[in-house]
């Protein structure tokens, strides 16, 4: 008798932890929603308006007359796609190079790479920036994915898999007759899968969430990528939080979709790569 | 991971290979030259190359097409556009200009420091004021003072409080482009709600620091209601406080005779405003919403603040924020306060111009990015440029356009900055500070006040200590441009 | 390549003076390097981001693992649960920032007008020295909740039932069944967290740019990376040299933090 009524406030305690830390999270959230909706006066009285007091859908209107989020969507999908694709296949055949080619030095050569992951963008982007501007490479796609083509993460992580492969496998498949391409490619893949799914969400999230050095390369409003575009809503100068909350609102509207619709395919791909 | 030896290994040689790339590096010098040379200060300027005529324009086969690159978004990059069409259709097969948005002012210039290096210039920019000792450094552009004595042009019908900025070495560097003032902003209803007369604004820093008391409101919890003041932490305001003190802001003339070396922040002005704002922070009378500006105006248009120092850009924006707020005011403007009733300086004229690039560009383009220059400071795209964004007309003869002087009617709040700056007798004072690190300078000083207002630090402590470090910037400058 | 050159590069510039448009110019030795360590600023810069490291990381793989646990408490709705606490890992860092600089206005900004309807009196969130750090550090914790979040979870299916229905029979309920199960059989997630968070932490730029440019008030945020944006470009700044001194110092953490956390935290980890 007394387990169950310690049982039930333990469970409404749980509840109510969760619950707090739920509202806590998910306010930013609501509140980018809910503010790309209200007039300015909800949103610069004091203290602001919690709950809009009318729907204004101009706001969207005006962020797209403030900058060209649709070309600048455009821009993002392509660039974060030609990235995830580039990094998935790069990582595939270096990291099955590390693993199941004979090399000399291989040691070092992975050392390397992985010396390479832990190198922070920020202190390599002076002279890479030099290398795009000396090539007249500026405001084209190709500046903005050609840096990110391969990933040392990509494929550590892919390393890290490989390595568990049984060899037996591979011998097998070499009595079979079948060549490096065809092995990697009927074999390899399938079995990696889940961990080339964890590697394509995380290269397309950090490249569609790259910022600086998109702001680098590009100046045309329309070859810019939607992080930018939003930015420039939130300027120093001049910051007029109804087109900020909207311009986000707008621009987070997908990948929140997917966050809670595909929520399980994510999941099943980060398994594998946290695992490993 | 069974394979933690192998990993461990890896990163040890990784970490070997780096430090044999340091030593490597450190052996091979390349030293490119540059003495660390002194101050050549303020001579004849960045000119680089001859001084083309009008013929080379003439000569040119074809249309000769032109970049110009600009810090204006929104609202004002429709009216930089506009500017550039008008230009465009009355060069039709001669000229072309190609105007490209290219972020904030800093992020334009540091695009311009790569373009530099990359021979990628554009053949027009425009730059803020406090980079105009860079571009003079930079010597990559052509004093347009010398494109004008050429042409016999006069540049006379250019406001001389403006010409006295961007002049280096008594020779007009860039031409002027959008020009603003500061303001003080009244909210009227506060005014009279604690009976203040609104017509009377106060007129110096102690005037201001009485009226800010008496406008605070406080609601039954004690919390603040409404801040009697309310302004950005912002570099800009005490530059302004020092000018119009009459009084230097850096050394060696303002930085006109030879490149300034020290600002003068331990006195005058600058100490007396950051005790000022300080005490009124901590006093809880003012707001302190930090450095950027768009936090400031944002409370001030919320109506949480009676009385703001700002620019004259932001004008149209206080207007109508004050009809939609939740309590609806009215937005008067006032002179901005002086340091004490005797000072008889006057403000200092911030905004940018624009420069023509003469390294790597033809004669033919300087020449057709000088036509471009003129007709963006005549007097009217000056007057339409005006009314579109709210920026001060570079041209006098701009503010007796007809349009403009009803517009002027529409707008009666604007009159406080014309009468501001035709009171106002140009001086080395008002030309104001010349430094190639002013933007860093100012970041620090704004530090070092926020510093002094949110903690135990001391105005004087704070200020000495900004000194210093703003003194090892400017020297690394300085021996940066040899 | 994009890494390896840039790289060679950066130790070749941290060596040498620039001109004002950021070019080398003149050799200078190791001058960059003991300027940056006779700099008190520098060991402020330091300590800053080992605190930020610190305030972002434990918060944050901890809070995660809370989250993550409590959920597996058998209760319902843990699927509106999850995908509530999942919702940050959609927004960037440059989204989130954004709504965050807009709800810490000091004046008008929604944070401090809660605290008003409490009768609190208001915090200056990203204008008080004392704020500054756990404002941003905040941001950057709600932004990698979500990704945790997920990755525990999915660490948590993982685990087979009949472990957990085996240990619950033994009579381990609650704190001891997670401690000394649930817990063990993370570890591998965790592990992964803690380092995919530490070299995040370490690297986080765009909070910082956003939220507390200059390193905010008292430059109380400015952590290694943001120095070497500051040094290198903000404010119109084109010392790369001094920069990419910052930068090796940079390089050298991460690599020896992380050869670190290879070394001692996976003896902990409990692996299947």
């Amino acid at each position: 008798m007394s387990a169950t009524v310690r049982d039930r406030v333990a469970k409404a305690l749980v509840y109510l932890v969760l619950i707090a830390a739920a509202l806590a999270v998910v306010f930013p959230v609501y509140y980018a929603l809910a503010g790309s909706v209200m007039p300015t006066r909800d949103l610069t009285k004091a203290p602001p308006a919690l709950v809009p007091s009318g729907l204004h859908p101009g706001n969207f209107a005006d962020v797209f007359r403030a900058v060209p989020l649709g070309h600048q969507y455009l821009n993002s999908v392509i660039v974060s796609g030609v990235i995830t694709v580039a990094q998935v296949v790069t990582s595939l055949l270096a990291a099955y190079a590390f693993v199941f080619l004979p090399m000399k030095w291989r040691g070092a050569v992975f050392g390397l790479f992985l010396a390479t992951l832990m190198i922070p963008w920020e202190a390599i982007i002076i002279p890479n920036y030099k290398t795009i501007a000396n090539a007249h490479l500026a405001n084209t796609y190709f500046a903005l994915v050609l840096p990110f083509l391969a990933s040392a993460f990509g494929t550590f992580m892919l390393r890290q898999s490989f390595l568990q492969f049984p060899m037996e496998l591979r011998d097998a498949a070499r009595i079979d007759g079948s060549g490096h391409l065809r092995f990697l490619w009927r074999i390899v893949v399938p079995v990696s899968r889940p961990t080339i799914a964890a590697i394509a969400v995380y290269s397309f999230l950090s490249a569609w969430n790259q910022y600086f050095w998109p702001l680098l390369v590009t100046d045309k409003p329309k070859m810019q990528t939607l992080q930018l575009g939003m930015s420039q809503l939130n300027n120093s100068e001049s910051a007029d939080p109804r087109l900020i909350l909207a311009g986000v609102a707008l621009s987070v509207l997908p990948t929140l979709l997917l966050v809670v619709f595909g929520q399980k395919f994510i999941v099943k791909g980060l398994t594998s790569g946290a695992v490993k | 991971m069974r394979r933690t030896l192998h990993g461990r290994r890896s990163v040890r040689i990784a970490a070997g290979l780096l430090a044999a790339g340091l030593a490597l590096s450190a052996c091979g010098s390349s030293s490119k030259g540059g003495s660390s040379g002194g101050s050549s200060g303020g001579s004849s300027g960045g000119s680089s190359g001859s001084v083309p005529g009008a013929d080379a324009l003439d000569k040119a086969s074809g249309v000769v097409n032109l970049t110009f690159w600009h810090s204006m978004k929104d609202t004002n990059q429709k009216a930089v556009t506009a500017i550039v069409d008008a230009f465009n259709t009355k060069y039709q097969g001669k000229i072309h200009v190609t105007d490209t948005y290219q972020g904030s002012y800093d992020d334009a210039i540091a695009k311009y420091k790569t373009a530099v290096s990359s021979h990628t210039t554009p053949s027009l920019m425009q730059v803020y004021d406090v980079g105009t000792r860079f571009m003079v450094d930079s010597k990559q552009t052509i004093p347009v003072a010398d494109l004008a004595s050429k042409d016999g042009y006069a540049l006379g019908d250019l406001q001389p409080n403006i010409v006295n900025y961007y002049s280096v070495g008594g020779k007009l560097q860039s031409m002027p482009f959008n020009s603003s003032m500061p303001l003080l902003y009244i909210n009227v209803e506060a005014f009279k709600k604690a009976g203040l007369d609104p017509a009377n604004p106060p007129k110096t820093l102690d005037e201001l620091a009485d009226a800010a008391k008496k406008l605070t409101v406080k609601d039954a919890n004690g919390t603040t209601t409404q801040y009697g003041f309310g302004a950005a932490d912002y570099g800009w305001f005490v530059e302004q406080l020092t000018a119009e003190s009459g009084a230097l802001y850096c050394d060696n003339d303002n930085g006109r005779t030879a490149r300034a070396t020290k600002l003068n922040l331990d006195s005058g002005a600058p100490l007396t405003y950051t005790k000022w704002w300080s005490d009124l922070v901590k006093g809880g009378y003012a707001s302190n919403t930090g450095r950027p500006t768009a936090d400031a105006q944002a409370a001030f248009k919320a109506g949480k603040v009676a009385m703001n120092l700002e620019s004259t850009g932001v004008l149209g924006g206080y207007v109508d924020a004050g009809t939609k707020a939740a309590a609806p005011f009215t937005v008067a403007t006032a002179a901005f306060p002086k340091v004490t009733a005797a000072d008889s300086g006057g403000p200092v004229i911030g905004g940018a111009s624009l420069w023509i690039d003469r390294a790597g560009h033809s004669d033919a383009e300087v020449r057709a990015a000088w036509e471009f220059a003129k007709f963006a400071a005549s007097a009217p795209q000056q007057a339409a440029w005006h009314q579109a964004t709210g920026y001060f007309p570079v041209s006098v003869a701009a503010l007796q356009d007809p349009t403009d002087v009803a517009y002027r009617q529409k707008h009666p709040q604007f009159q406080t900055a014309i009468d501001e700056l035709t009171a106002t007798k140009p001086s080395t004072a008002t030309a104001g500070c010349l430094l190639g690190v002013m933007p860093q300078a100012r970041a620090d000083l704004e530090q070092a006040m926020l510093n002094v207002a949110t903690t135990g630090t001391t105005a004087e402590a704070a200020l000495a200590d900004a000194s210093t470090k703003i003194a090892k910037l400017i020297s690394d400058y300085n021996s940066a441009v040899g | 390549m994009f890494i390896l050159y840039p790289l060679i590069e950066s130790f070749v510039l941290s060596t040498h003076g620039s001109d004002i448009f950021g070019n080398s110019s003149r050799y200078v030795g190791f001058k960059h390097f003991s300027e940056m360590f006779d700099d008190p600023d520098f060991y402020t810069i330091l300590s800053t981001t080992a605190l930020f490291t610190l305030l972002t990381v434990i918060p944050g793989v901890l809070g995660a693992l809370a989250l993550v646990l409590l959920m597996e408490s058998r209760i319902r709705g843990i699927r509106i649960f999850r995908s509530a606490f999942a919702l940050p890992f959609a927004f960037s860092a440059a989204s989130a920032s954004v709504i965050f600089a807009v709800i810490y206005n000091p004046v008008v900004g929604i944070a401090n007008g809660m605290l008003g309807h409490f009768g609190a009196q208001p915090v200056g969130w990203l204008t008080d020295p004392k704020w500054v750090l756990l404002s941003v550090a905040a941001v950057q914790i709600w932004l990698t909740l979500g990704y945790n979040v997920l990755v525990l979870s999915a660490g948590v299916a993982a685990i087979p039932a009949d472990i957990v229905e085996a240990a619950r029979l033994d009579g381990a309920t609650g704190w001891r069944l997670h401690r000394s199960i649930m817990v063990p059989l993370l570890s591998p997630q965790l592990f992964f967290l803690t380092v995919v968070s530490t070299i995040n932490s370490l690297q986080a730029f765009t909070a910082i740019r956003v939220l507390a440019p200059e390193g905010g008030p008292g430059g109380k945020a400015m952590t290694l990376v943001y120095a070497i944006y500051n040094k290198g470009f903000e404010n119109g700044n084109s010392d790369l040299g001094a920069a990419s001194a910052y930068a090796i110092v940079l390089l050298f953490i991460v690599l020896i933090l992380t050869a670190i956390q290879f070394g001692v935290l996976e003896r902990k980890v409990f692996y299947r």
